[in-house]
């Protein structure tokens, strides 16, 4: 029997509370856990409390437990707002929330709570040592909400949807103004509008390859460099002929 | 003196008062510290004694600022602990009923004892014995305090319940109705009865709500026939006795009236014509105020062909629709049908939350609704409909959300909120059958993600969330064994809903030996199996169709397998053949208990007619067959054969099962199939499945005959066992297992079934339903004998259950009315136990 299990068993608070801290200094997280889950209730409302109910929190932290961290942080910071510890439990309660995010094709709304408590994190402690890392777990994020919705217009233009596809990016180029997906954006709203024009009814075809040469136009001129152009222009060509052939008919 | 306003810092804080609460557990909860800054009458103390009335343990909470000094100050909270209850004792029902008032109100010892714990007891008390029927039940509670050496303050309650004699109502008189007889008005309350002597199922209690709910049935009642002015004048109770009440209703009922001119404004999109249609009233008709309502919107059905659904149906999601009376003269009622068509709506954002597992992309590929399309509700319906059928999600808690309806745009979002439900199966049991120790191990995964087997992280417990389908199987006993494995994708490619499946199998089959009792290894039947199938949505007729095509290849060997089935023991046979499938299913909403909707399938398998072009002479093989058939029925026949003809008796054998292997070494068959079932609710709940179901295997050349394999085996529970040889085990309860085909199976066979289910629970965690049916079918070898009027009928009832991770586990009790085809009486009543999901 280790001196571990003598004291997990032991009723002596003293001594585990001695042996949860030098296992939490040894990086031992889930030894001091366990000791630390077994006598946080005995110091409740002792001074001793503030120390164990941060180790306990960093201790599951450190477990990956993350739901269980971010609440017991976000605890901390609720009873201790004047610790020194305060800022520090503040960002790993926030950062919590970032690993719970989870990939962007299933729903986000864990990604979304962790933006907002990252930047409530901003906004609190401006002058924080942690800044660039939350900035950085911020965008991050975001690029995880703009990859959702930029994969999801895509795959209506992959399923023939080219309709919705359109107003799909559409909407994302109005909600991710500065979208890392941008070009690849423009360019596959313009794909949409030109199957969309070619394959179209004739009584709505005009209108169609206007509207896909306007898309195209959209393209050239946010992105005269896109690497799309190439494959664009011909298509825009393609475009152009057809209607040619309505203009010379009127 | 404080004034308020002024600032201090806190020196030291007290706890002071009548309370159990260590002071260090008091002022770490109120958040207050020492060498803080307070305001008097500020936010802080203000957050502190809100906290701590907020736990619900005080009577009483006050904040002292005392000790002034300069601008330091101590701090003193006072609080006195709300009384604990120590004893309860309650007086006036059985003892039964104390457990249950102590639960339901949280009575127990060490409950704090607060005025509106008391209230609440009260009300809770008499409105659950005023509903019980006992009107005049009277609650009193009372609490006295009490001494003791106990520090802590404690009361002891006592709860006096008079629940007074069961009040029934004797009679319900009305006054003032002459159009209609008091039988009909008091039929029209649903709820309130009067005391009759044969009334079980609803009792004749007096319950206030639902008396008032009566009343307004009464006044609709005459609503429905044209009296719209009817009203209730008044309505009053007088108590006969004790135990008697009597209701008297007075009405007044007024004219009758009829629906004059309706006309319609407003409506541009549908014509008058049409829209009177809809409408379905005529000049002339009764005046029927609830009818009128239910024509324009029926809010009890969200599918109804009612005028709204017309324009909702169309795009029109921000119309309005309003019935105004415009003249009354003469109690002819002319109507004007006022309609506001708004601007055509269009889905803005489309969004689904609640997949935590599954994948966008295997949701959206199925949502009917997509942004930039016209808003129809027959889309959200749809949609909803087939979302539940994927199975991933609970049917029942599928959600749309409108959200952001903007009428000057014409544009709106919906939201669909989804709850992810087990869809994985696990199957792991050992049990006696067949004569041994059978073990299986099932496990199906129907949302898996097969392109991330290789990811660790995604091993929750396992790799899912694409929608692919994987199921591995496998089971043995001393007397067989297989192994399957099967993996489809819904939508292969992602393009378009192009389903590939695939799925190999093995299987061995031993012999059982006579003298040891065990398996005989050196006998067995073995079964290798390889399929790939595809299937694709047609958009012709309609998009509820699916053509499905498959190639199957089967390997059957014989090794020294020698039973009634098989006339040759030894030899091989090889299957190989196409299917192709034509089905239409839209059933609605959940897949486990479909409420309405149909299901139907048609599907022709067929093998390659090798006898076209092979050139060998089956005619003339029959004809040897024959010959040497006689040989050995003669043989049967004969007492004492000689030597001499038992060797030709021999020889003849021999020859059949080489005729035979000749026979079937490729097989040469086309089978047809035929299914339908329809589901169809009869009232809210109850739901009746009609369903038909035929089957034809026939051979392309009649001298090579119909082949052993593929048949139909009719009877019991319709689970197929382990058997690969491409046989189709069809349920028929009420008869035990295959007892109504031949021992090698049918070659033909018909079944009908009625099912009427009623829902028990349709919770996420169990869904329960019980059923009761009537079957007929038969199967025959023969066409010449097929007579699909002589059918072997049954009838029974049973029960299902549905639980995520175990699937469908049900049990059924069926009652046979006919003989089995070999003359013999079957027993009468059938158990079966049903496993899986039958389709």
């Amino acid at each position: 029997c280790s001196d571990f299990q003598k004291t997990l068993k032991s009723e002596d608070t003293a001594a585990k509370f001695e042996m949860a801290n030098e296992l939490f200094e040894a990086e031992k997280w889930n030894k001091s856990y366990r000791l630390l889950d077994q006598i946080l209730q005995k110091y409740r409302g002792k001074p001793q409390a503030e120390k164990l109910t941060f180790m306990h929190a960093m201790c599951s932290y450190k477990l990956g437990s993350y739901y269980e961290a971010s609440f017991h942080f976000d605890k901390f910071t609720d009873i201790y707002p004047q610790s020194e510890k305060a800022e520090e439990a503040a960002f790993l309660a926030a950062k919590g929330y970032y690993f719970n995010s989870p990939v962007y094709s299933k729903e986000q709304k864990e990604t979304i709570e962790a933006i907002e408590k990252l930047q409530l994190f901003v906004n609190q402690y401006p002058e924080s040592s942690y800044l660039g890392e939350a900035n950085q777990l911020v965008k991050e994020l975001d690029f995880k909400l703009e990859k959702k919705a930029y994969e999801i217009a895509k795959q209506y233009n992959k399923i023939y949807e080219y309709k919705a596809s359109i107003k799909a990016f559409n909407n994302f180029l109005l909600e991710f103004p500065g979208a890392t997906l941008r070009n690849d954006a423009f360019y596959y709203r313009f794909d949409s509008a030109y199957n969309l024009a070619v394959l179209s009814v004739e009584y709505l075809k005009e209108d169609r390859l206007n509207d896909a040469i306007g898309y195209y136009n959209a393209l050239k001129k946010a992105y005269p460099n896109s690497e799309y152009l190439e494959a664009a222009n011909l298509m825009e060509e393609e475009l152009q002929q057809q209607l040619n052939t309505f203009t010379t008919k009127s | 003196q404080v004034e308020g306003g002024e600032t201090y810092l806190i020196k030291e804080i007290s706890v002071t008062g009548n309370t159990n609460f260590s002071e260090q557990t008091i002022i770490a909860y109120s958040k207050l510290r020492k060498d803080e800054e307070i305001q008097v009458g500020g936010e802080k103390i203000a957050n502190a004694v809100k906290t701590l009335w907020k736990s619900n343990l005080f009577s009483s909470i006050d904040v002292y600022v005392v000790n002034i000094d300069g601008n330091t100050a101590d701090l003193e909270i006072h609080l006195s602990d709300l009384p604990e209850l120590k004893d309860l004792t309650i007086e006036g029902v059985k003892k039964g009923k104390k457990d249950e008032i102590i639960d339901e109100n949280k009575l127990k010892p060490g409950q704090k004892v607060t005025e509106n714990l008391i209230a609440t007891t009260k009300n809770y008390l008499t409105s659950k014995y005023r509903k019980k029927g006992f009107l005049n039940t009277d609650v009193r509670i009372s609490t006295s305090e009490v001494i003791d050496s106990v520090e802590k303050e404690r009361v002891d309650m006592r709860i006096l319940i008079d629940k007074g004699e069961k009040v029934k109502i004797k009679s319900i008189n009305f006054e003032g109705n002459e159009i209609m007889s008091d039988k009909k008005l008091r039929k029209a309350m649903k709820n309130t009865k009067q005391k009759k002597f044969i009334r079980f199922l609803k009792r004749s209690k007096y319950i206030e709500d639902d008396f008032r709910e009566d009343l307004v049935s009464v006044v609709d009642y005459y609503k429905e026939n044209g009296y719209r002015d009817a009203r209730i004048i008044s309505d009053s109770i007088s108590y006969l006795n004790e135990k008697n009440i009597s209701l008297d209703i007075k009405v007044e009922e007024g004219e009758k009236y009829t629906f004059g001119k309706i006309s319609f404004i407003g409506n541009t999109i549908y014509s008058d014509r049409q829209l009177s249609n809809l409408l379905g009233i005529k000049e002339g008709d009764t005046y029927n105020g609830v009818e009128l309502r239910e024509r324009i919107a029926d809010e009890t059905n969200p599918d109804a062909n009612d005028i709204t659904n017309a324009y909702q149906n169309f795009g029109y999601m921000f119309s309005t629709i309003n019935p105004v009376e415009v003249s009354a003269e003469g109690n002819v009622i002319d109507m004007e049908i006022r309609i506001s068509e708004g601007k055509p709506a269009y889905f803005n954002h489309v969004t689904v939350v609640g997949n935590d597992v599954t994948n966008d992309h295997v949701i959206y590929r199925e949502l009917r609704t997509r942004p930039g399309e016209l808003y129809r509700k027959a889309d959200i319906i749809r949609t909803i409909r087939e979302l539940g059928q994927l199975g991933y999600f609970d049917a029942q808690q599928i959600v749309p959300d409108i959200k952001n309806p903007n009428p000057v745009d014409g544009t709106l979002d919906v939201e669909y909120s989804l709850v992810e439900q087990g869809s994985s199966q696990i199957q792991l049991q050992g049990g006696y059958g067949g004569g041994g120790f059978i073990g299986t191990l099932g496990l199906s995964f129907n949302n898996f993600a097969i392109k991330d087997i290789f990811k660790k992280d995604a091993y929750k417990p396992v790799p899912r969330g694409d929608g692919q389908s994987l199921a591995l199987r496998l089971q043995a006993s001393q007397f067989f064994q297989t192994y399957s494995f099967s993996f489809s994708e819904p939508w292969y490619g992602g393009k378009k809903p192009f389903q590939l499946s695939s799925s190999i199998s093995h299987s061995r089959q031993f012999l059982y030996d006579n003298t040891t009792g065990r398996a005989d290894k050196s006998k067995s039947f073995n079964i290798t199996g390889l399929t790939l199938g595809v299937s694709t949505r047609l958009s012709e007729p309609d998009d509820y169709f699916m053509l499905s095509q498959a190639i199957s290849y089967q390997h059957y060997d014989l090794q020294n397998y020698n039973t009634g089935l098989f006339t040759f023991g030894d030899g091989t046979s090889n299957n190989l053949s196409y299917t192709v499938g034509l089905s239409r299913s839209d059933l609605s909403v959940d897949p486990i208990y479909p409420t309405g909707g149909s299901n139907f399938s048609v599907s022709a398998k067929f093998s390659f007619p090798y006898s076209l072009v092979n050139g060998v002479d089956y005619k003339a093989l029959k004809e040897d067959r024959e010959d040497q058939n006689e040989i050995i029925s003669d043989y049967r026949a004969n007492q004492n054969p000689t030597l001499q003809e038992t060797a030709a008796f021999n020889d003849a054998n021999a020859r059949v099962s080489e005729i035979d292997q000749q026979r079937f070494n490729w097989l040469e068959f086309y089978k047809i199939k035929f299914k339908a079932d329809w589901y169809q609710s009869l009232t809210k709940k109850l739901v009746l499945r009609p369903s038909m179901e035929f089957g034809f295997l026939g051979a392309y050349n009649n001298d090579r005959g119909v082949i052993p394999f593929e048949r139909f085996f009719v009877g019991g529970d319709g689970l197929a066992n382990y058997s690969l040889d491409g046989r189709e085990v069809v349920q028929l309860r009420g008869y035990p297992n295959q007892s109504l085909s031949s021992q090698d199976g049918g070659s033909i066979y018909s079944k009908f079934s009625l099912e009427l289910r009623y829902p028990i629970t349709l919770g996420a965690q169990a869904k329960i339903y019980a059923l009761s049916f009537l079957e007929a079918g038969t199967s025959v070898n023969d066409f010449k004998d097929f007579d699909p009027f002589k059918l072997n009928r049954s009838a029974g009832f049973g029960l299902r259950i549905f639980m995520p991770a175990f699937g469908l586990l049900g049990i059924d009790f069926g009652h046979a009315f006919d003989n089995l085809p070999d003359g013999t009486a079957p027993k009468k009543w059938e158990t079966h136990f049903i496993i899986g999901q039958q389709f």
